[in-house]
């Protein structure tokens, strides 16, 4: 047993600095994209929940790329941006737009019309409805959309590894052409266990930005007319 | 105030919601749209704020063609209620019931005053209630702040769709006499949809009977219970009859001409008057609370003379044998 935490301790010592670097790398590829993706697939969500038929055009698009094996999204972007963080960062990017658009989509879709109508007789204008009732009721969803992009992304940006774009997928890829296991954990591990904080932190937002009185912890309801 | 002129809705499929509609609604005025579901009383509330336009006629309200407005500034003057739900769940009762005031760009201050005295009158408590979420409250108290918000901006004219439609029935009838008691103070012109006939005798001045899209008849309650237009009407009305006689017809109309003292004897507690308004039912029900033999009718302060049980007896007897005669 102390030979494997030997092993380990010079292990870490050795690569320690590395593996750090790497993961600094993880971070900066996933968090650029999801910031992209963000910026841009609410809003078209939103948008499309006005379109009357661009909407499945759009939701149609944004799926087959989805269905884009990773692998080869990643390749096809390094003729396009040439090899590197670019083009690592564009395929996530576009990666993470289907969950994030179809959130924001169906989000606002599935509010209960009676709600919307409400808002309606009671004078709001289509924007209005939009930001006081229509966003903050899809919140949830969208951060569900969110979190459901962050984990993919941490996972498919080890693909960075192939295209010279740095981050814990390098380790990965050396570990593997070297038949170096300990390498392929360094990568692996770390990487699961971003994606399992990145998660927890959006969960945590999630809660922020959901309004109070739709939150899981309503408190008890009052008997009585 | 309200004015429908040959009206009419024809929705995609050749599907008539609405025939040829031709209506008033008074200022000030309760008019209830009674009729089973599909009868086409929901549409043609929601064509007087333009939630559904109409397919030919004219609608106006307080003199101006609605299709000539702003639908946006013409529905921030209407109040509007629902069935249940309709509240936002993810703003306090506080900011459901200030919704209007805030869009219409009212001053911070002047919005919070007016939710707690929204809150005061339909009778919840405003330390507590303000900022509590719709999650948070019973059938009874969301439909109570459904109806402080449709009052909100105090709009002149008040749609509601059964807006008591999704409660228990004792429930709903407190709501509707405390309903029936604001009303009377705030004196609006309301449209009120329903389905049920004892809620429209209830609330209505005048009762709108409507069925596949056509108006069957407009008579205050007590008319149209006792002369239904049609047959359709007194199909509608069917099992209800005697009941419904009892609520329309009102105390004042079997009180006996009399020889009416100008002070009551004793001023009985008010517990122990008949309105001159109040149905027979009522009056039966208020015997048989007091156990007593006869009960003063009083109209508002004044003074109308004794009702003896057995008057009442025999007029409700008589309103059974009326029926009995046209069976």
């Amino acid at each position: 047993m102390s030979a494997f935490w030997q092993g380990l301790k010079s292990f870490l010592q050795e690569r320690g600095g590395e593996i750090l670097n790497a993961l600094g790398e993880h971070v900066y590829l996933t968090m650029a994209a999801m910031g992209m993706a963000i910026v841009l697939a609410v809003p078209v969500g939103l948008i499309l929940t006005r379109a009357k038929r661009a909407d499945k055009v759009v939701l149609g698009i944004v799926g087959v790329i989805q269905t884009l094996p990773s692998l080869a999204l990643v390749g096809l972007m390094v003729p396009l941006l040439g090899a590197g963080p670019k083009a690592a960062i564009a395929a996530l990017f576009l990666y993470a737009l289907l969950p994030i658009v179809r959130n924001s989509y169906t989000g606002v879709r599935n509010i209960d019309p009676a709600i919307t109508e409400t808002a309606r007789a009671m004078g709001m204008t289509s924007r209005e409805i939009l930001f006081r009732v229509e966003l903050p009721l899809s919140v949830p969803i969208i951060m569900a959309g969110v979190r459901t992009s962050t984990v993919i992304c941490v996972g498919v940006a080890t693909l960075g590894g192939v295209v010279g774009a740095g981050g814990l997928g390098e380790l990965i890829w050396i570990g593997i052409d070297r038949a170096e296991d300990a390498l392929i954990f360094a990568g692996a591990l770390p990487a699961m266990g971003l994606a399992l904080l990145l998660d927890w932190v959006l969960s945590v937002g999630e809660w922020l930005f959901t309004p109070a009185g739709m939150r899981e912890d309503k408190g008890s309801a009052q008997a009585g007319a | 105030m309200i004015r429908f002129e040959e009206v009419w809705k024809v929705f995609p499929g050749d599907v008539q919601a609405v025939c040829d509609l031709n209506l008033e609604v008074a200022e000030g005025e309760t008019l209830v749209l009674l009729g089973t579901s599909g009868s086409g009383k929901t549409t043609t509330m929601k064509m007087v704020n333009r939630l559904i336009e109409p397919t030919r006629g004219t609608i106006t309200v307080q003199g101006r063609d609605i299709q000539q407005e702003n639908p946006i500034k013409l529905r921030r003057r209407m109040g509007y209620a629902i069935q249940h739900i309709g509240l936002f769940p993810h703003m306090s009762v506080g900011g459901n019931i200030g919704v209007v005031p805030r869009l219409l760009k009212w001053q911070p201050d002047k919005i919070a005053e007016r939710v707690d005295k929204l809150l005061d009158m339909v009778g919840l408590d405003p330390d507590s209630f303000r900022d509590r979420y719709p999650a948070q409250l019973s059938g009874g108290q969301k439909q109570r702040v459904g109806v402080a918000r449709a009052l909100a901006a105090d709009p002149p004219i008040v749609l509601m769709d059964e807006p008591f439609g999704a409660l228990d029935p004792i429930t709903r009838d407190g709501l509707q006499n405390e309903f029936l008691e604001l009303e009377s103070e705030i004196q609006k012109t309301i449209l009120f949809v329903t389905h049920d006939v004892f809620e429209a005798v209830k609330m209505g001045d005048r009762i709108a009977m409507l069925d596949e899209g056509r108006l069957q008849q407009v008579a205050p309650p007590a008319e149209l219970v006792e002369k239904p237009a049609n047959e359709f009407v007194d199909q509608f009305l069917g099992q209800q009859r005697f009941q419904l006689s009892l609520l329309t017809r009102s105390v004042r109309t079997i009180l006996k001409e009399q020889e009416r003292p100008e002070q009551a004897p004793e001023g009985p507690p008010p517990e122990e008057r008949l309105g001159a308004r109040m149905s027979l039912v009522g009056a039966l029900d208020l015997f048989k609370k007091t156990g007593r033999g006869d009960l003063p009718v009083y109209r508002g302060k004044e003074y109308m003379g004794e009702l003896h049980k057995d008057d009442l007896l025999q007029a409700v007897g008589a309103v059974l044998g009326e029926l009995g005669e046209e069976r």
